[in-house]
């Protein structure tokens, strides 16, 4: 058992599933209202389970954060649906048991993980599937995806790969992706992509950490478990899911807490691996597995005007603070750039990169980082919508070669990245 | 003296294989050519390439499905997707090669994807 004081899961919890288990495997799902969807992503897991597991003992926990809707009703109805049938599924040998818990701690998702962390202890599982609970394009193979790698390939991570629409997951490809891959080596398309495999082993080394009252327990979840699998040095893979359909926003709407844990924790896993890091020159490609099929994911509609408005606006309100921490070669490259036209804002990738450097070495001095990181996001914004400018016209391969082309400028710039973290580490 | 880089190219096409050993031998590799894909893995198994430059569409076997074998069983063993098409670069298992490079008269592109590849340090 856990101490029930430092322990995400409550004790009842805790004591039914030490009577439940050993177990295989565990599925959690993080939920915090998500009535509406959360159905279809249980029911899915249940086929998985029959199709794939059908002999394996299996729990199923959703892990809440107090929904206030009617998400724990729609998750005990899946857990008894008749779905084996409709689906044309044997029922399993053993079937898959689930329950619902209100996790401890602070609210967020990565509490949610640190609840199914615990859990998969308790159960001493093999391995570990989690997914999100907004999900509307998981499939059964989706269960197979993500655990096949950990039983019988011997790997320690799965990181999903999805088909995403080009303006999906910006944060991804402006930062976590190109970030990851310059900094520790390993090409992982969706370092933040929420649906993860991950073994035994690996449980206990993200429960060995003392992280749990920082942004990774919030949205800082999905970089920290990537990035701490990659320097761990534990075996990983990506498996091909399709399109990722869910509940996504439009880049130019609030993203500022998720954008402020994201990044935060990026910038925090730099100090911590700080000797990891600087030793990395250039990156490897990441195994791949699944069956290919050609997929569109859905278009997001995306409010160009306001997000070169909020750029603008932005930078017009924190231009001095930019010039107190940005060197003298972008922040005067930034004027430039903010006096161009707006339907003419081109943001130099070179640039971006440059900045993400200086504000990433910069982050371990700074007293009031939420401000530091806030001060990022319009300059942020800008890029997204000067990407969005130049990938107008093409598909959404096309515009992944441009987000390719970022990842090699940021792999090619790691010695500006170097020169401004040990200058400032030698003035400390 | 820095010993030389391996390189293995496999390609069903002879003239392709000529060309590759001769270019790449100028440049200081130490490069070793297949025309059977089935072969590859025990090639790999006998000379432990620094590199493996793997052409996509052969009679024998289709280059990406030997790269998901070549990744399998050699997890960071660097490799070059080479082929005559862009459209494979649409396959998600071209993600798991480390550069795709085109075919062209002009080796440029190629050279400068495998110096980078040498540099690598993960």
């Amino acid at each position: 058992m856990f101490n029930s004081e430092g322990s995400a899961l409550p004790a009842e919890t805790q004591s039914i599933l030490l009577q439940k288990g050993p177990a295989d495997i565990l599925f959690g799902i993080p939920s915090y209202n998500n009535g509406s969807t959360l159905r279809h992503v249980i029911e899915a897991v249940r086929t998985g389970h029959a199709k794939y597991y059908p002999g394996a003992r299996a729990v199923l926990l959703v892990s809440d954060g107090g929904s206030t809707d009617d998400t724990r009703g729609e998750a005990e109805a899946a857990f008894e649906s008749d779905i084996y049938e409709t689906c044309l599924v044997s029922c399993p040998t053993v079937p898959l048991w689930g329950t619902v818990t209100r996790y401890k701690g602070i609210s967020g998702k990565g509490s949610a993980f640190k609840a199914v962390f615990e859990a998969a202890r308790l159960l001493n599982v093999k391995a570990c599937a989690v997914l999100d609970a907004d999900l509307r394009s998981i499939t059964p193979e989706w269960v197979q995806l993500l655990l096949d790698p950990i039983l019988k390939k011997g790997y320690g991570y799965v990181c999903p790969f999805y088909r995403r629409y080009k303006y999906d997951g910006t944060i991804t490809n402006s930062l976590a992706y190109p970030l990851t891959r310059a900094l520790y080596g390993r090409r992982v398309r969706q370092p933040i992509g929420g649906d993860f495999g991950f073994s035994g082993d690996l449980v206990d080394r993200y429960l060995e950490k003392d992280v749990w009252e920082t942004d990774v327990a919030r949205f800082g979840i999905d970089i920290w478990m990537t990035t701490t699998a990659i320097v761990e040095g534990f075996k990983i893979c990506q498996s091909f899911m399709g399109a990722k359909i869910h509940n996504a926003k439009d880049p130019g709407e609030d993203l500022g807490p998720m954008f402020r844990q994201v990044v935060g924790t990026i910038f925090q896993l730099m100090e911590d691996y700080e000797t990891r890091w600087k030793q990395v020159v250039g990156s490897r490609p990441t195994a791949i597995f699944g069956f290919q099929s050609e997929v569109s994911p859905r278009p997001i509609k995306i409010n160009l005007p306001r997000m070169v408005r909020n750029f603008m606006e932005g930078y017009d309100s924190q231009k001095s603070f930019y010039e107190t921490i940005l060197p003298e070669d972008c922040f005067s490259k930034l004027e430039e750039v903010r006096r161009m036209c707006p339907e003419r804002l081109d943001f130099p990738k070179v640039l971006w990169v440059k900045i993400v450097y200086s504000y990433a070495a910069g982050y371990r001095a700074v007293v009031d980082k939420a401000r530091y990181l806030d001060s990022l996001i319009p300059l942020y914004v800008g890029f997204v919508a000067s990407f969005v400018r130049e990938t107008e016209g093409v598909d959404n391969y096309k515009a992944e070669e441009v987000i390719e082309d970022l990842c090699e400028i940021f792999e090619d710039t790691k010695a500006y990245l170097l020169a401004r973290w040990g200058g400032r580490g030698d003035e400390e | 003296m820095e010993k030389k880089k391996k390189i293995l190219a496999i390609d069903d096409e002879e003239d392709i294989r000529l060309i590759l050993k001769e270019e790449l031998t100028d440049e200081g590799y130490e490069v070793y050519t297949l025309g059977d894909p089935t072969q590859a893995l025990d090639k790999i198994e006998e000379i432990h390439p620094d590199l493996v430059l793997l052409d996509i569409k052969m009679p024998q076997m289709n280059g990406t499905e030997l790269l998901c074998l070549i990744r399998d069983r050699y997890y960071d063993l660097p490799v070059i997707l080479l082929t005559a098409y862009t459209s494979f670069k649409r396959d998600v298992v071209s993600t798991a090669s480390d550069y795709y490079v085109v075919k062209s008269g002009d080796f440029t592109e190629l050279e400068k994807r495998i110096k980078r590849i040498f540099k690598v340090r993960v």
